[in-house]
């Protein structure tokens, strides 16, 4: 067993020589990354700097080529594990680990209140009551209080991701993956997003976040990551990135947004 | 022109073989529904000892005449010491050829669901069964039932080649009665009437179903 302590240091998220290719192309080259708990890194770079891949990676919804992930200290992928025991592993893993898509990927055919009790119930086995009152607190948190029985083609985009945050939520998750979760909605519906992003923040959540709004990696951000070409180019806290950046690439990139 | 005494004399035989037409249609159905998806699924598998198993069931299906396959079944098989009677050789038959035609067509409502759908599912630690029958098959559903629901009136009507194995069903009574009363229009014409009394239900009730599939969507 280890002990309070060692918990206290151990890093929420441990990369060590990430690799992703797909065919002939290399996506990620060589990232070593360390997130700790309670920390909000937002990640930003040019597209095709492999942001969301590396995004994908941490959950496994993409399988690195090379390297490590460790989630608290936990390999998530462990290739001595057989197949119907890496699904087990996998799982207990994506359990701790939220994640929010750019397109939303709400399930057409449940109501909104039945997306977010949907895996409580079915993964975690929680009691139906239960989740529905948690949901029901999460679903009030996001500001949808009013909307439990609409299903999603009845939202608007700004409601339908606040609906899908709320359904990660659920899970209790301990780290946050957010995949340009504002690139699909209308600018005036990006505020409402973000600030329950912000909050979230607020509440200690670990998040790692790929967007393109700059205003939120300055403001909640506790580190800002440039990636360019695979690479993790540039590290450092919103303060040096956006009024002192060190590196060309990052200069360049700041300059033309 | 028509005699109604026969008609109305010839009717209640002829519905009781209309409710043979009617076991025989929905047994297969069920069995259809089962081989369809699980052939479905196998095809759709990374294992190959599945895959091609699958795919070979779908091909050796599609490519013969279900008359044929009827035969195989029923004179063939107790060749080899498998003698099944007419009525499970029908069922069988039958259920079997329809299920490699819904095979491809839940394949096909399988995979037309957005990879997002899979992938949101996994990333809430769901398991690729449970993400399966929780997320993916309830809407795959909506667009499987109307092309399944075409396959089931044909399957409807397809049950008359069960005459030819002895089974005395819908139009086998009916040609049994008319080598006793010479009457085959009339014969025919209520056989035809009580087919499609049986696809027009079928089809009926197969819109109440793609209505309640269709939950979420506009």
């Amino acid at each position: 067993m280890k002990t309070e302590n060692q918990d206290q240091t151990q890093p929420m998220v441990k990369i060590t020589n990430l690799q992703k290719s797909f065919g002939d192309l290399t996506v990620l080259k060589d990232i070593n990354l360390e997130i700790a708990a309670s920390e909000v890194v937002v990640i930003i770079g040019p597209s095709g700097s492999g942001k969301s891949t590396l995004l994908r990676c941490v959950n496994h919804l993409e399988k690195p080529s090379g390297g490590e992930i460790y989630i608290e200290g936990e390999l998530i992928n462990d290739t001595t594990l057989k197949t119907k025991a890496f699904e087990t592993h996998l799982n207990r893993i994506r359990c701790k680990v939220g994640m929010v898509f750019q397109q939303f990927n709400l399930f057409p055919h449940m109501t909104v209140i039945e997306n977010v009790i949907e895996a409580p119930i079915h993964v975690l086995k929680q009691d139906r009551k239960k989740a529905r009152k948690k949901a029901e607190e999460l679903l009030t948190q996001v500001g949808l209080a009013e909307k439990l029985n609409s299903y999603p083609a009845q939202l608007s985009g700004g409601q339908q991701q606040r609906v899908a945050i709320a359904r990660s939520l659920a899970m209790e998750p301990k780290l946050m993956l957010f995949d340009e979760v504002t690139s699909a909605l209308d600018p005036e519906l990006v505020g409402d997003v973000l600030r329950v992003m912000e909050d979230l923040a607020l509440g200690g959540m670990t998040m790692m976040v790929v967007t393109h709004e700059m205003g939120f990696a300055e403001k909640v951000g506790d580190r800002v990551i440039f990636m360019a070409d695979g690479f993790v180019v540039e590290d450092s806290s919103p303060q040096e990135m956006f009024s002192n950046p060190k590196e060309i690439r990052t200069q360049q990139f700041l300059a033309e947004i | 022109m028509l005699d109604w005494g026969v008609i109305v004399h010839y009717f209640p035989f002829l519905l009781k073989g209309a409710v043979l037409t009617l076991q025989i249609s929905i047994l297969s159905l069920l069995l259809g529904i089962a081989c369809g998806l699980i052939a479905a699924l196998c095809k759709l598998s990374k294992n190959p000892l599945l895959r091609w198993p699958a795919a070979f069931y779908i091909w050796l299906i599609r490519s013969t005449p279900l008359l044929v396959q009827l035969f195989i079944i029923y004179f063939g098989l107790p060749q080899i010491g498998i003698d099944l009677g007419p009525f499970l050789s029908g069922v069988i038959g039958l259920g079997l050829n329809v299920g490699a035609y819904n095979a491809e067509t839940i394949r096909g409502g399988i995979v037309s669901i957005p990879v997002g759908q899979t992938e949101a599912a996994r990333s809430l630690a769901m398991s690729s069964s449970l993400a399966m029958r929780r997320i993916i098959l309830p809407q795959a559903l909506r667009v499987i039932i109307p092309p399944m629901g075409n396959n089931f009136i044909i399957l409807i009507k397809d049950t008359s080649l069960v005459s030819t194995i002895t089974l005395v069903e819908l139009t086998l009574t009916a040609q049994r009665f008319i080598g006793s009363t010479y009457k085959p229009f009339e014969m025919y014409l209520m056989a035809a009437f009580l087919y499609a009394v049986m696809t027009t239900t079928a089809s009926l009730l197969l819109a109440k179903l793609e209505k309640r599939t269709s939950r979420g969507h506009r």
